[in-house]
């Protein structure tokens, strides 16, 4: 793994709901080990722009590569079929994905929702799925929530139940679409740190947030998405401190 | 500090209510222990009748087994109807259509009907040489007629249920789920599925209970060894048609109360990490029952390894 090959390359892309042209030609790369912070105003397109990368959405126009493989399609002599739902399930598993609204399970234990894809779909058996998801719950913090279901945590709890949940699958890559925006302020802070920790182990983030503070301080590149298109893009202090585009300063203006 | 201890607000609304109804069922008590027609002795007789005992059992031989066919059936087809291939999803429509739209006395009769209609099946090749065939009323007899008929027609209803249920479910779970790379069978199976019945369960238990007493429709086939078919036979021989309504009638009600039981049993285990989960603080007096039952009320706990 070169450090200057990116893990993540987006060339292009365009996203169309309908008539409605959500994302108007993006470019992005994400070398390894860099933690990428995307920030916006609501309907900039920055979470289906991440969505897109897991394949939750499919793009209209343009390419996505993870690790040199082509997202969501395979090229045969220059034209694009779809893959599989084989294919599409694997490429998934290389990325990681925490959601705003945690989605864990609720009919299963903290530790059920961690080993539920390990034991599924890499076929891990229970016993070394348990041991390793108990590490990951300690590192968040919560190894005596294993037991606990989702309604039984609070919100941040079950925030970083969903990140552990996420690494279970060892992926490469990391997708946080607006993991703090439904918590309480007093528990932004836990879940934050431990994307913190995260980030300094050296694992690949994508992270769209309101939280300048978090893109200041852990940020290795921040970019400015406004109306579906990336307005700029650059080391977080810079752009903080010294934007160079007016939208940029509005948007920095109304939530510094 | 002080506890409260208010005055209730008064309801004498509801002790006039529940005076009269208590007079109501003492008039119809009344009438039930002295009005010698009712025949309480004969009740008393044909309860526990070998016939009726032996149609109590068919009449939940034929509950079960077609219950548990629709119940099959109904989540394929719920699958099938969510499922991204147009024909799965056209198959599931016109099933339900077609067993929904008919009367499930015409479906039994129909069954009846089988093998006048088809009095051979044979199996072969269209125009071609013949494999083998067999005389279709050694297949599909009453009792093959009378299980699948019902199951057929009660798995239209209960696709429509179970594709509720699977919709009651929010789309983060599917999303969450096939981000860990989850083939869409395994969510639907292992994450949709369990949450969907909470919703599920409910109008399933209604369903059941229903086709217990939908059994009675088999006589169309014709199916004879139900219990109605039996009690109104016995009725006939004996010219005492009331009491053995009423023989009927209580085991109606007394399998129904078993049912209910069961349902509740199927609820609990469903709305797991959902309905009977501890939020709201309780008791103190519970609060020490329940710490060694429930991880929830230990503070900072130790970690039970997990079922």
């Amino acid at each position: 793994m070169t450090e200057d090959k990116p893990l993540v390359t987006i060339q292009g892309v365009h996203k169309f709901f309908g008539d409605h042209h959500v994302l108007k030609g993006i470019d992005m790369t994400v070398k390894p080990g860099e933690v990428s912070v995307i920030i916006g105003p609501s309907g900039s397109g920055k979470s289906t722009l991440l969505r897109c990368i897991n394949l939750l959405e499919t793009i209209s126009a343009g390419r996505i590569y993870v690790h040199d493989d082509l997202i969501g399609f395979k090229e045969v002599n220059g034209k694009l079929h779809d893959l599989n739902t084989k294919s599409i399930a694997a490429q998934r598993r290389e990325i990681g994905m925490v959601f705003q609204r945690f989605n864990l399970f609720p009919h299963k234990t903290a530790l059920q929702n961690v080993i539920e894809a390990p034991t599924q779909v890499k076929r891990q058996s229970k016993a070394a799925a348990k041991l390793k998801a108990l590490e990951l719950l300690e590192m968040v913090g919560l190894s005596d929530r294993a037991d606990f279901y989702p309604s039984q945590l609070s919100g941040g709890q079950q925030q970083r139940v969903a990140i552990a949940r996420a690494l279970a699958m060892e992926p490469e890559l990391m997708l946080f679409d607006e993991p703090t925006s439904a918590l309480d302020p007093e528990l932004v802070g836990d879940v934050l740190e431990v994307m913190k920790n995260l980030a300094k182990s050296g694992m690949t983030m994508i992270v769209v947030t309101h939280e300048i503070g978090f893109a200041r301080e852990v940020g290795d590149t921040l970019t400015f998405m406004d109306g579906g298109v990336v307005v700029e893009s650059g080391p977080p202090r810079e752009i903080i401190s010294n934007p160079q585009h007016h939208r940029t300063k509005e948007f920095l203006s109304r939530v510094l | 500090m002080e506890l409260i201890n208010a005055v209730p607000v008064r309801h004498p609304g509801r002790w006039i209510g529940a005076a009269i109804i208590l007079i109501a069922v003492a008039l119809m008590i009344q009438s039930l222990v002295t009005n010698t027609r009712f025949r309480w002795d004969i009740v008393r007789t044909y309860l526990f009748d070998v016939l009726i005992i032996n149609g109590i059992g068919w009449t939940l031989i034929l509950t079960a087994t077609s219950m548990i066919i629709a119940i099959v059936l109904a989540i394929v087809l719920a699958f099938m109807r969510q499922s991204d291939n147009p024909l799965f999803r056209y198959v599931s429509w016109v099933w339900v259509w077609f067993f929904r739209g008919t009367p499930v006395y015409t479906q039994l009769v129909f069954w009846g009907l089988v093998s006048t209609l088809y009095p051979k099946i044979i199996l072969g090749v269209p125009f071609g040489p013949e494999w083998f065939s067999f005389d279709t009323s050694t297949l599909i007899t009453a009792t093959f007629g009378a299980i699948v008929g019902l199951g057929l027609n009660e798995s239209a209803y209960l696709a429509e249920i179970f594709r509720a249920g699977l919709k009651s479910v929010d789309n983060g779970q599917m999303e969450a789920a096939e981000a860990l790379g989850m083939r869409r069978s395994k969510v639907m199976w292992r994450i949709i599925l369990p949450q969907a019945m909470r919703v599920i369960i409910p109008p399933t238990g209604n369903e059941t209970i229903g086709m217990l007493k939908t059994t009675s429709l088999v006589l169309a086939i014709p199916f004879t060894l139900d219990l109605t078919f039996v009690s109104n036979t016995l009725a006939n021989r004996t010219y005492l048609p009331i009491p053995l309504l009423i023989v009927a009638a209580i085991w109606y009600l007394v399998i129904t109360s078993v049912l209910m039981v069961g349902q509740y049993f199927i609820e609990k285990h469903y709305g797991k990490g959902v309905d009977n989960v501890m939020k709201a603080p309780v008791k103190a007096t519970e609060v020490a029952a329940a710490a060694h039952a429930h991880p929830m009320n230990t503070t900072n706990g130790t970690t039970e390894g997990g079922k």
